[in-house]
This record gives structure tokens, sequence and C-alpha cells, in this order.
């Protein structure tokens, strides 16, 4: 556009030209949504945004019959995605209005968040609100899930922390001294529930097949909720700030992940969150019970305060009672749906899935839009198999799989010509999770470049004393927390190291996105510098064992060699190279998202004595504390978007951070090259750190087959799935076949339509299979280029009909079988070079011989005789 | 002086390209037959042994160089020992196997690489070969006969598709044209022949074979001992030049020429290497 308006000299053209400009700029930022860094409120495209607004008042009774009421707060909670969750997704869930809460814990979630004031509880509960519906779709505190009993019932409470049984809002039955469950357990189920004369309130937990747990003490509690469970709690005690705002990113389980909850694509599901307000009170006894002035207080703890040492509350105004009738009424129950689970493809449809194999960066798209295609008869059984895409792309080079998920070109192999269709435009991210110190919250600017990623793989920081006997480095910082370069960046962080500060969780196995993470560090100088000795200006310097590493690569390796001495029994037992402990790459990025959402560092050095097999071992660390989590990992938008991780900006020009959303993704896709027709486009970081708005970390998925000697059916197969993922498959939005957030859709028009483009070509390409010229270079050689493993036959054209039909005999004869099939013609093979070689001798003996003996015999004589 | 000089140098330079190149050709067709013949000769012994004590190699996978089957034509007066490997220095010693197909004789399609021209020329009579000939494979398994389908030349059709349990034996060389046909080799040739029943073939052969025994493929790791060979010359030559200083010249040559010769022949056997695997 800057050539044109170059180009246009008159003013009336200009101003032509500027409104044109100023329409398209529009019109790209209409279809590009505006998507904010991160886990910001998106509209989220296809999923129904929840919003809400409730006036709550707490209400207390006086001793002569009349009310007092406490200001109203006018509560209003937003949910940004409520359909088609998938699950360990986390949805944003904001507030405001809310009564500013007090007593902060450390860690709000589970039995861990009970000592707080006017929290607002979010929790995931089987049913919905709505009257219409049968009693088992309903909601109910019974249905909500908590992760301990502490959180669901009161057992043996004096009566000073009885306040419920004062409860304004409760039923008669509620206020008895043991209430919650009609009939009440037997003495012999729950021996602690009913002794007089202290209160007990049970909120029994009923599972989805029905069963019923009474909650009164830790074994009468669902499996999901035994100590140490596959997943920490998603139940929150989430803070209200002074102004009465809150957010919190609720993750949701489905059944896969707690089967008695059970909320899936058939069981509808809510989050409620209920803002804790205060328990209305009935009228007091004269003179007023303890229990009457436990319903009556207020708080103990100042807005805004922290209650770091978990000191008690008071309970009308904690989180423990929100299921009292109070509470309870207070809630806002947003209705969530589940899409289908991972596996329906393998449930519904009998037909034999066609694998596509490869990059981890479709897996997300492919989630939804595998249903698309084995739920339509007239579509084939679609499975996307992650394998590196190295792997991936030799398997569809070998045939054995029609077509590989791959993002960047690879050197073929064989001689058939492979063609690269752009089916997803995404990227990677190196997603953090980093809490501010003083239990301010979750930091949300983080900020990289390229050298500190370089340091942080070239495993240079020390990660503790451990460390610091490594020959070489022994003077480099602890940890990235503590490395004044990371400290100049992102300012207001605390400083203490912990081991994990010293790396980047990445992937073990060969990967183009760490090709593309290495390629973006190859192209920046003061890394490179770095990397190839020259300390920082800080006087830190790179791993030797790393040093002058040739980059980009594919895969990254596992150099360093120290093994700290130490006086540690443990580790003098388990001698290990230190630096791999903190590294332990993973398999997958989806692992690596997990460890991030549960704030779980894959650092190995954890080191303990087992009493059992009387022997020290090695293991996983545990997971970090709120308020103190510090975790860097790499991981593929997709992840990123679905699990609600955070995205570091990547620093492009000198100066400029860019994150990734859809606009910095699209600059990118602008700046990429195609070379052949059917070539991939190659994104040159070299332009990208030119350009101050292109994210360096996106990447374009293709779908790259065989442009010959494929089965007819599967070349059918991979053309339509081409077809429908960069049509249908672009429309953004949460249900089958459409496209998840964390991906940039492909349109016709605009700055995709190149990749559009270059899609439907390849997969015309595919579909006609360019034919005939099938054994290409070497007539034998079926034998070489063949492979696969059977009989090597190199004439046995492919379709030429099965040996079966050859051969109706069954004894064949070297006469050969009775219906000749037609063969290809033995291609051409010469060497003019072994044509040329024994006359080029010949000739040049006949010439040296001739020469030297002329030489010897002209030249010489004449010279003799003056 | 310095013209008669450098009339000397240039003369004996050319003198000497003569004596490289008259060398090369005639390691090519003379005395690289001479070797070839040894190299058999000794093959045969082994093989024999490995047949009649059991051990002969089964495949999938067998060391390069190492015999694998005794291949007879009687109506060219072809009897060759196939060693394992088909990359330029393994068909210096016979025909060479195609690392990646069946062994002779087993079900499938076995190939087998042999010289037309150089090194005793074991397969330079491919062509005279006709359709209904028999070919004959003694092998760890057995013996089995082949009847020949015929030559096959570029543009000709592939033969049929092999009957399940079949074995076929693809023999490739090459070939020139015109006169001195057998001094200029250029084209590849292929003879198939069938057999109706082959041995049983064990699972597990490689997938693919190096670029460098593919047919008319050469073998660029050859370049290291290549250097060191030529080093050895040039050691050989500065010694000859020392030795001269001391002793008499009739001496020095008696020593030398034993040593001269054997090292150029070694130089030659691994230039043979640097040059296609089927000339």
């Amino acid at each position: 556009m800057s050539r044109l308006r170059r180009r246009s000299v008159r003013p009336v053209v200009a101003t032509a030209l500027a409104v044109l400009v100023s329409v398209l700029v529009a019109g790209l930022v209409a279809w590009v949504p505006a998507e904010a860094n991160g886990p910001a409120p998106a509209a989220a495209p296809g999923g129904a945004a929840y919003s809400k607004t409730k006036a709550l008042t707490r209400v207390l009774t006086n001793a002569d019959g009349t009310t007092y009421s406490f200001p109203t707060n006018n509560v209003t909670v937003t949910a940004d995605q409520t359909r088609n969750l998938r699950g360990r997704q986390r949805i944003l869930i904001e507030w405001k209005g809310a009564q500013p809460s007090g007593g902060r814990a450390s860690n709000p979630y589970g039995e861990n968040g009970l000592q707080q004031e006017y929290p607002v509880v979010v929790m995931q509960c089987r049913g919905v609100d709505d009257p219409s519906l049968p009693k088992a779709k309903q909601l109910r505190p019974e249905t909500c899930w908590t992760a301990s009993v502490a959180q669901r019932s009161q057992i043996t409470r004096s009566e000073s922390e009885a306040s419920w049984v004062h409860d304004l809002n409760a039923a008669a039955a509620d206020k008895e001294r043991v209430s919650g469950m009609t009939p009440l357990p037997t003495a012999a189920e729950c021996p602690t529930a009913d002794i007089a004369p202290f209160y007990t309130r049970l909120t029994p937990f009923v599972s989805a097949k029905g069963k019923v747990h009474p909650a009164c003490d830790a074994d009468h509690m669902p499996p999901e909720a035994a100590v140490g469970s596959a997943f920490p709690p998603n139940e929150i005690a989430a803070f209200t700030d002074t102004s009465g705002n809150g957010s919190v990113q609720f993750e949701v389980r489905s059944d896969i992940e707690n089967e008695s909850l059970g909320c899936n694509d058939k069981v509808d599901c809510s989050v409620v969150v209920i803002p804790i307000n205060g328990l209305s009170c009935d009228k007091p006894s004269t003179p007023a019970s303890n229990a009457d002035k436990a319903c009556r207080k207020g708080g103990r703890f100042e807005p805004g305060s922290s209650n770091f040492s978990n000191e008690g509350v008071d309970q009308a105004v904690s989180p423990a009672l929100w299921w009292s009738a109070s509470n309870w009424k207070n809630r806002f129950s947003i209705p969530v749906t589940f899409g289908l689970p991972p596996g329906v493809c393998d449930v519904l449809d009998p037909r034999s899935p066609t694998g596509f194999y490869g990059s981890e960066l479709l897996a997300q798209a492919a989630l939804q839009w595998a249903p698309a295609y084995c739920l339509n008869k007239k579509r084939f059984k679609f499975q996307h198999n992650r394998t590196s895409d190295e792997a991936g792309f030799r398997l569809m080079e070998s045939g054995r799989a029609p077509a590989a998920v791959v993002s960047s070109a690879h050197e073929r192999r064989s001689e058939d010509p492979v063609g690269y269709a752009p089916t997803a435009v995404t990227g990677f991210s190196v997603g953090y999770v980093v809490d501010r110190p003083d239990n301010a919250g979750e930091f949300t600017s983080l900020r990289l470049n390229a050298r500190l990623l370089a340091k942080l793989m070239t495993q240079s920081y020390l990660g503790s004393d451990l460390g610091r006997g490594h020959p070489g480095i022994g003077d480099n910082p602890l940890a990235i927390m503590s490395d004044p370069e990371f400290v100049r960046l992102n300012k207001g962080l605390s400083q203490n190291v912990q081991e994990v500060g010293a790396t980047l969780l990445s992937l073990s196995e060969s990967s183009d996105v760490v090709e593309q993470v290495t390629d973006y560090i190859a192209h920046d100088k003061a890394a490179m510098s770095f990397v190839n000795g020259k300390p920082d200006p800080w006087g830190m310097r790179v791993n030797p064992a790393y040093k002058r590493i040739k980059l980009p690569t594919s895969s990254w390796p596992l150099l360093d060699s120290y093994i700290p001495e130490t006086e540690n029994t443990c580790r003098q037992k388990n001698p290990a190279v230190y630096f791999t402990q903190l590294a332990a790459p993973v398999t997958t990025l989806r692992k690596i998202a997990e460890a991030l959402l549960d704030a779980w560092p894959n650092v190995q050095t954890r080191c303990e004595y087992d009493v059992a097999t009387d022997s020290y071992k090695l293991g996983r660390v545990d997971r970090q504390s709120y308020g103190s989590r510090f975790m860097l990992g790499i991981v593929s938008l997709g992840d990123a978007e679905r699990f609600g991780l955070r995205s570091a900006a990547l620093e492009t020009k000198s100066g400029r951070y860019v994150t990734p959303t859809e606009g910095s993704i699209a600059a990118a896709v602008s700046l990429t090259d195609q070379k052949g027709k059917l070539d991939p486009f190659v994104l040159d970081q070299a332009d990208v750190r030119r350009s101050a708005r292109a994210y360096p970390g996106a990447m374009v998925v293709y779908t790259a087959a065989r442009l010959r000697g494929m089965d007819e059916d599967d070349a059918k197969k991979v053309a339509q799935f081409i077809r429908v993922s960069t049509s249908e498959g672009q429309r953004q939005g949460t249900g089958n076949g459409e496209l998840p957030e964390g991906y940039l859709p492909i349109r016709a028009k605009g700055v995709t339509a190149k990749l559009y483009d270059a899609a439907q070509r390849v997969a015309d390409a595919v579909e006609k299979q360019t034919p005939a010229r099938e054994p290409s270079a070497e007539p034998t050689a079926g034998a070489s280029t063949g492979g696969g493993g059977g009989t090597v036959e190199p004439p046995a054209a492919p379709g030429a009909g099965a040996p079966s039909a050859a051969v109706p005999s069954a004894a064949p004869t070297a006469t050969g079988p009775a219906e000749p099939v037609a063969t290809d013609p033995t291609t051409a093979m010469s060497s003019p070079m072994a044509g040329r070689l024994m006359p080029f001798l010949l000739v040049l003996a006949l010439l040296g011989g001739l020469v030297g003996s002329g030489i010897r015999f002209f030249v010489r004589p004449p010279r003799r005789q003056p | 002086m310095a013209g008669e000089e450098t009339a000397l140098t240039v003369s004996t330079a050319f003198i000497m390209l003569a004596i490289v190149c008259t060398w090369v050709v005639a390691q090519l067709l003379v005395l690289g037959g001479v070797s070839q013949d040894r190299a058999q000769a000794l093959l045969y012994d082994d093989f024999r042994q490995q047949l009649a004590g059991a051990t002969a190699p089964t495949g999938p996978v067998v060391p390069a160089g190492d015999p694998v089957a005794v291949v007879t034509a009687e109506g060219i007066g072809l009897e060759q020992v196939v060693v394992e490997g088909t990359a330029s220095g393994d068909t210096l010693a016979g025909p060479g196997h195609l690392r990646n197909t069946v062994l002779p004789g087993q079900a499938g399609t076995s190939v087998l690489m042999g010289r037309s021209s150089t090194y005793g020329g074991p397969f330079g009579d491919l062509d005279e070969l006709g359709a209904g000939d028999t070919i004959t494979v003694v092998g760890a398994q057995g013996t089995l006969d082949f009847t020949v389908l015929g030559v096959r030349r570029a543009g000709d059709p592939q033969p049929q598709p092999l009957a399940p349990g079949a074995a076929r034996l693809t023999l490739v060389t090459s070939e020139g044209e015109g006169r001195l046909a057998a001094l200029q080799p250029r084209d590849v040739l292929y003879v198939d022949a069938d057999a109706a029943k082959g041995f049983p073939a064990p699972a597990g052969r490689p997938a693919a074979v190096p670029d460098s025994e593919k047919a008319l493929a050469y073998d660029t790791g050859a370049f290291p001992l290549l250097a060191l060979a030529l080093a050895l010359l040039l050691a050989l030559t500065l010694a000859i030049v020392a030795a001269r200083q001391r002793w008499s010249a009739a001496l020095v040559w008696v020593i030398a020429s034993p040593i001269a010769i054997a090292l150029s022949w070694a130089t030659t056997d691994v230039v043979m290497r640097l040059l296609p695997n089927v000339i």
C-alpha cells in the first residue's frame, strides 16, 4: 500500500487511496477479532458468553422482629466461554460489585481457601438451574464438587461455630442440631456425625451414577476427592479486591477427569459462582445464644488484608457455608456444555481410521475436527496421531501413512514429489505461570528476549548451589529470576531463586517447534554471541557444553555432563547430571501445558529415602505453592488458549515485545514466502526481527502428501481433508469441525489468501496424482526405492492388478501367468563417465607417450647442435 | 640449458602420465582380472567350506563382502561366487548381491550386480543369454535352477509380477555400444530369470541401501583411503631419492620396484572404488 501511495501524486488520488486504505484496514480489523494476550476475555467465537447481575443483601433480624439490612451489593458475573468445553479447559470468570474480601489465603484452591472472609466461591456442579427440568437434572449443593470434607460438611461443631442454624432463609429442618441428610447416616457409618450437644451439618455428594457419599469424613467422599488424587482441586474461594472486582480462571473437569461429578456432552453442568455476602440471621433468642452471635459476625480481617498464617475466620462470612440457604440463594449458576469426548470417533464410528501423523500443533484443532469427519458418513474417519514432524514425514513418504502433519519443509528421501497444503496457522509460545510477590496475584506481562531463551536452553543458569561447582560458569546467576537482564525486563518480581527458574521446559524429541525456537535465537546477534562464548554485559557465560552449538536445530540435545560433588547421601547414591535433571524435557507439548496448568515443574531433583526398599530415589519435585509459582515452558498456542495459559511477549526489534495475538500472527504470515507453488511458506526470522508487529513463534501447519504413487482412495481422503479443513474447518468456534482459539483462520481473502490458494492447489494435485511414471529412476529397484520390507518386486507396478488376478493357477510356473499384465518400461540408466573412462585413459596414455618421447626426439637434438 | 631442462621435465611429466594411464588401464583390464580370479578362488574355498559345515548365510543381514551363493550359467561360461554388497569395492571380488533384496534362490526378487569389462568382467557376456537358458544358483538352502526370461534394456517392459512363493534373479551389469563396446560400458543391462518356487526368505532385511550400492553408483567413502595410498606412494618416492644417494641405482630399483608395484596396485584398487560398480 505504501508503494501505491508513493505513486499517487495528486491530492485527490491520495485522499481516495487513504479512504480505500482505511476501509481495508477496517475490514482487516473486522475479520481479525480482537484477541487480547493470553487469557483476556476475548469474546469467544461460538461460545455464548454469560453475564448476569444480582442484588445481594444481608439481612439481620433484630430481637424485636424488625430487620436490619446491610447495603446491597449489586454483583455482576461474566464468563468468557460456556459451550463445548473440554476437560481441563480454563474459562475466565470475572465479577464486579462484590463485597471486598479480607484475610486472603496464599492458596485459594480447595480446603486451603477456607480461611478467608467474603471470598467468591467458584465451583463446578452437575445439573442446571432450571425449575422446568426433572430434579435429577437440577443443580443442588449435593451435586457440587469439592475436594475435601471440610468444604462440604460441618462436623461436631460447638454452638459458637454453628451459625448456620440461625440462617434466616433456611428451612426448619436445616436448623436442627444434626441436619443435611434424610435419613441421617447411622452411627456405624458416620460415628462422628451425631454427638450431642455438638452440631453437625452434612452436605452429601451425589455422584453421577446416583451413589450418595455422606461426606462425614474422608472415607465417605467420592474417590476423586482422595488425598493426593491425580488432579488438584479446581474449586476456588477467590479474592475480591477493595473496589469489588475480581477474576479467576476456572478449570472445568469432564467425566474423564472426574467420573463422580460426571459432566460430559450429554450431562449438562454449571459453574456456580457464590459471592459470600454473609449469612442472614433469624430472630435471636433472649439472651442471644452463642450461635446467634456467631451468625451476626461480620469478619475480623480488613478488606484487602492477607491471612498467610491460616488463622481462624468468622464462619458467617467464610466460604465454608457456601451451601447454606442464604449463600446458595446468592448463586450465579453459569450453565456450561461439554464437547464430545476425545474418543468419540472410536466409539461411534466402526470404520477403520485414516491416520495423519505429525505435529502436535494441530492437536487442539484436530480434537474439534475429528467428529466432523467420523460422524459424517460421506467423509472418512480422520485421526490425528502425534509424532515428531520428521517421523510423520517419513511415514508419509514410505506410504505407511496417507499424509503427514508438519510445519516446515522436510528433506525428501524418495523420488515422489510432495505437496504441502497449509491447514492451520498457529504457533508456539513461551507459556508461563509467575506469581507476583506478597500475594499480589499473577504476573501478566512477562517479556523475554532471545538471549534469555538461549541462556535457559543452554543450561547456563546454575539452578542452586549444586551447580556452583560447574567448571567455567560458577559465577553465573542461579536462575533467571536473579539474572539482571530478566529483572530489567520484568520489574516487580521476586528474586528468590527456585531451581525451576534455571530451565525452560521443552521437548525431548525432534520437532519443528524446537527448530523455530532455535531459529529465533539464531537470528539474534546478542544471543548468538552469548552462545558463541562472549559473556553478556553482566558477565554471565554460556555453559561450555553448549558453546558454539549449531543453531537452528530440530531437536535439542542434553550435552552437559557435570555431576556435582556433594555431602548429600541421596545424591551420592544417585549420581546424576544435575542440569539434565533440571531440564528434564518431555515428549509432548501437552505435557508441558499441563505442567504449567498445575504449576508442577518437571524438575527431577527431589531426592528422598524410601523406607520400603531401603534405598534413595530421585523424582519430580512437588507442585509449586500459590503465591510463589514460577515456571516457563514451550507450549502450542492451541493448548495455551484451551488451558488459559499466559504467553510471554518475545522481543523482535530491539525493545519491541510481541505477544501472540491474531494480529501479530497475521503480520508474521504476511512475511512468509513460498518458493514453488506446492511448497511450504517460509518465515524468515530476519524479517520478523525487522518487523515490529510480527510474532516470531507463528507457524503454519501443513498437510503434506505425496503427489505420485498414492492409493486412489487415500488421495481422495487427503484432498477432502485439505478442502474441508481450509473451508469449513476455518470457522472459529467451539463446535464440531470448527476452529478453536489459538489458530488464525485461513480465509480466501486477506492476509491468509495465499495460504488458502496454495492449499487448494495442493488438494487438486494430490487428488490428481501425477500418473504413470511410477518407478521413476531405477528399474531394478523397486528394490531400492520400494523399501517397505515385503518381497521386493521391481516390476510389480502398483495398481497393475493383484497377484491373484495375474496368477490364477495355484501352481505358477516359470512360463509366467496366463494373463500378462502391462508393466512399465525399464527406465534408462547410464553413466557417460563409465563409458568414456577407458577410451579417455587410453588416449591420454597414447598422448603422454607420444608427446613425452616426441620431446626427447625432436626438441633436444636441435638444442644440442648449435 | 634452462630450456633443455624444461623440455626434459615436460617430457618426463608426459611419460609419467602415459605410465600412470597405462597402468590404470592395465589394472582394469588385465591385472584386475588376475586379482579377481584369486579372490574368487579364495571365496570359493571359503563358501564350499561354509556349505559343507552348514554355516553359509541365509540372511537377512550378511556382513558385506562375505560369499552368499555361487551362480553358474553354462551357456556363457559364467561361474562366480556372489559376495554380499554391491558397492564398487565389493564387486571387485565378484558379482555383488543387493543387500535389500532376498538372497539368490530365496522367494522374491534377488538382484545381483556384476562387472562387465573390468576386473575379470564376470558379467561381460550376459547379453548372450537368451530366453530359456538356465542359471543355477547354489546357496545355503540348496540349489535352484532359474530360467532366463530375457535380456532387458532401457525401454523394454519390466517382467510380470512375481507369483507368490516364486523366486526371481535379476542380474545387472553394463554394456557399451558400437566399436570398442567392451571398452566403453555405459548403459545398464538387466537379465531376468525366474524359478517357480524359491526357498523361504527370513524377514528383517534392510529397507534401503546407501546410494553407493545402487547400479552404476560409486563410493565416495574411498577418498580418505586414496589420500593415504597416495601419501604412501609419495613417501616411497622420497625414500627412493634418499636411497639413491647412498646405494647404486640398480640396487635401489631391485628393492623399490616390488614395493612400488604393490603400492600402485593397492592405490588403483582404491581408485576403482571411486568408479561405477558395474563397469
